[in-house]
């Protein structure tokens, strides 16, 4: 039995001769790779595991080595032919040798890989969350949100140390106009398997304070063959699509957008572009309220010359309205003047009541009478432009006077007033010598006459 | 006594609403001076918070940081 006694090393060469017999060949096989170390002489370590969609622990596991040479080949292969880069969480198609080394176990040693193998896988997957987005209702919700008028508070995903980072808060703190930006940064890594917690828990910070914020960015710098398809990722996308404020990415892909792209609010290529975006939001409400100003300024101006017009027309139309008036009163002066002269001259010729040289003196003081009243109606006229409506009150009262004192002087009125004129045989009589005993006289009143006998 | 924080929003619909008074010429000539002179110091307000740093802003981004 002793002579079967094996050393460590003689049973591992067994091991490794045993395999290297059984399985000689290459073969294909698809895995996924669940971790990758790179050395500093480029050789490239793996984990590679089998694990269904649903299932949490990996199924099959083994260890995988891309020796440094062929490890940088076909890394630059890969990423040529995908936009991506080699990494943790991928499925790939690897065409592996089996060794056995007495020290290290088993790995497969990785000589080729398929890229169109994950390309298709990355498709598939894309398509799937895509879907399952889509299913779950949410995929436009960040989008409906209804955008801040002035994004100034701004929530920042990204890395401290990233230059897109530095980049963007240059850009927003040097923008032409002068607005101020508030920032604050929530760290998180922007690829590798630690991003998705990463940036799910930045969100989650974020919500803590939603308040003190108007917009969400994640932003990340670096060029165009940096890992978007980190950004391939179910929940990543899910709490954005959940998230109450407008998410705007800029990770930095010139050409792919990933699924966070697609159902942030606002997608752009850089972190630059971003804060353009941003700075542009601001001058948006600005511009806004410019307008807002020119148009109160205008309807102002307009409804200030809208009066003044008013003002104006009211001023030009008074002052003929008003000599209207005054000529009118003129006239009608002048009517009743000329019909007291008229009548004073009737009743003197008819009547005889005034003698012969009380004619004269009557009618000239009638024409003294209206000459002076003449020159209180130019004095008025003089007046006008300065007239008020009081001024005109007051001539109304004034011409109403003169309207009474005419209607004194008229000798129908003094008839009126109880006066009565006798005459004899169609002669006034003036005394009562003038009449003798059975004259019939008549007696002439205001309203008709009668005839009596004198005894 | 805390002041009352100044809201660009309600601001700009405050501004919106002086405007549509005007336009609408409802505006009676004696509030207009009023009016624009309100609407003036809206948009004056709306300029200054845009681009004067808010002490108080920035503390609490601070301690969030």
């Amino acid at each position: 039995m002793q002579d079967d006694k094996l050393s460590l090393t003689e049973l591992q060469l067994i091991i490794k001769d045993s395999l290297y017999i059984a399985l000689p060949d290459f073969y294909w096989v698809v895995a996924e790779i669940s971790e990758m170390k790179e050395n500093s002489a480029g050789h490239c370590y793996l984990e590679l595991i089998e694990k269904l969609p649903d299932e949490k622990d990996a199924r099959a596991k083994v260890k995988a080595i891309i020796w440094g040479n062929r490890s940088r080949f076909l890394k630059s292969f890969f990423e040529n032919s995908t936009g991506e880069t080699i990494k943790e969480g991928m499925k790939v198609l690897v065409r592996v040798k089996i060794e056995y080394h007495e020290l290290f176990g088993l790995s497969l040693i990785i000589s080729d890989i398929d890229p169109s193998f994950t390309i298709g896988e990355m498709a598939l997957k894309r398509k799937m969350i895509i879907k399952k987005l889509e299913e779950d209702g949410v995929f436009s919700m960040n989008k409906e949100i209804l955008f801040p008028a002035i994004p100034q508070r701004i929530a920042v995903i990204s890395s401290g140390k990233a230059a897109g980072y530095s980049d963007f808060l240059n850009h927003l703190s040097e923008n032409s106009y002068g607005y101020v930006f508030y920032t604050t940064l929530f760290e998180s890594a922007l690829q590798g398997i630690e991003m998705e917690n990463g940036i799910i828990s930045a969100l989650d910070r974020i919500a803590d304070h939603i308040n003190l914020f108007d917009v969400v960015v994640i932003i990340r710098g670096g060029g165009s063959q940096s890992d978007l398809s980190w950004f391939d990722n179910y929940r990543i996308a899910f709490h954005v699509t959940q998230f109450p404020l407008p998410v705007i990415t800029g990770i930095g892909h010139e050409k792919d957008l990933s699924i966070t792209d697609m159902v942030a609010f606002q997608s752009l290529k850089t972190p630059t572009a971003v804060a353009d975006y941003l700075i542009d939001s601001v001058s948006g409400a600005e511009d806004r309220l410019k307008e807002i100003s020119s148009e109160i300024s205008e309807y102002s101006k307009g409804i200030i010359d809208y009066n003044k017009e008013r003002i104006e027309s009211s001023r030009i139309r008074l002052i003929p309205a008003v000599k209207l008036f005054v000529s009118g009163e003129k006239e009608l002066l002048s009517c009743e003047i000329i019909k007291m002269i008229n009548t004073g001259k009737e009743y003197i010729l008819k009547a005889g009541i005034v003698p012969a040289n009380h004619k004269s003196r009557l009618v000239s003081s009638a024409g003294l009478f209206s000459s002076a009243k003449y020159k209180v109606l130019e004095r008025m006229s003089q007046g006008m432009v300065s007239l008020t409506s009081n001024i005109i009150s007051q001539k109304k009262v004034k011409t109403d006077s003169f309207e009474n004192a005419l209607k004194i002087l008229d000798p129908a009125n003094v008839l009126k007033r109880g006066y009565t004129i006798t005459s004899l045989d169609g002669k006034i009589i003036k005394s009562s010598g003038e009449t003798s005993e059975n004259d019939i006289i008549d007696t002439k009143f205001s309203d008709g006459s009668v005839k009596s006998k004198v005894i | 006594m805390a002041k009352k924080e100044f809201s660009f929003n309600e601001a700009v619909t405050e501004i919106e609403k002086i405007l549509k008074n005007i336009e609408s010429g409802d505006l009676d000539v004696d509030k207009l001076s009023e009016s624009v002179k309100r609407a003036s110091e809206l948009i004056r307000q709306c300029q200054k918070k845009l681009r004067t740093t808010e002490e108080e802003i920035n503390s609490i981004f601070k301690d969030l940081a």
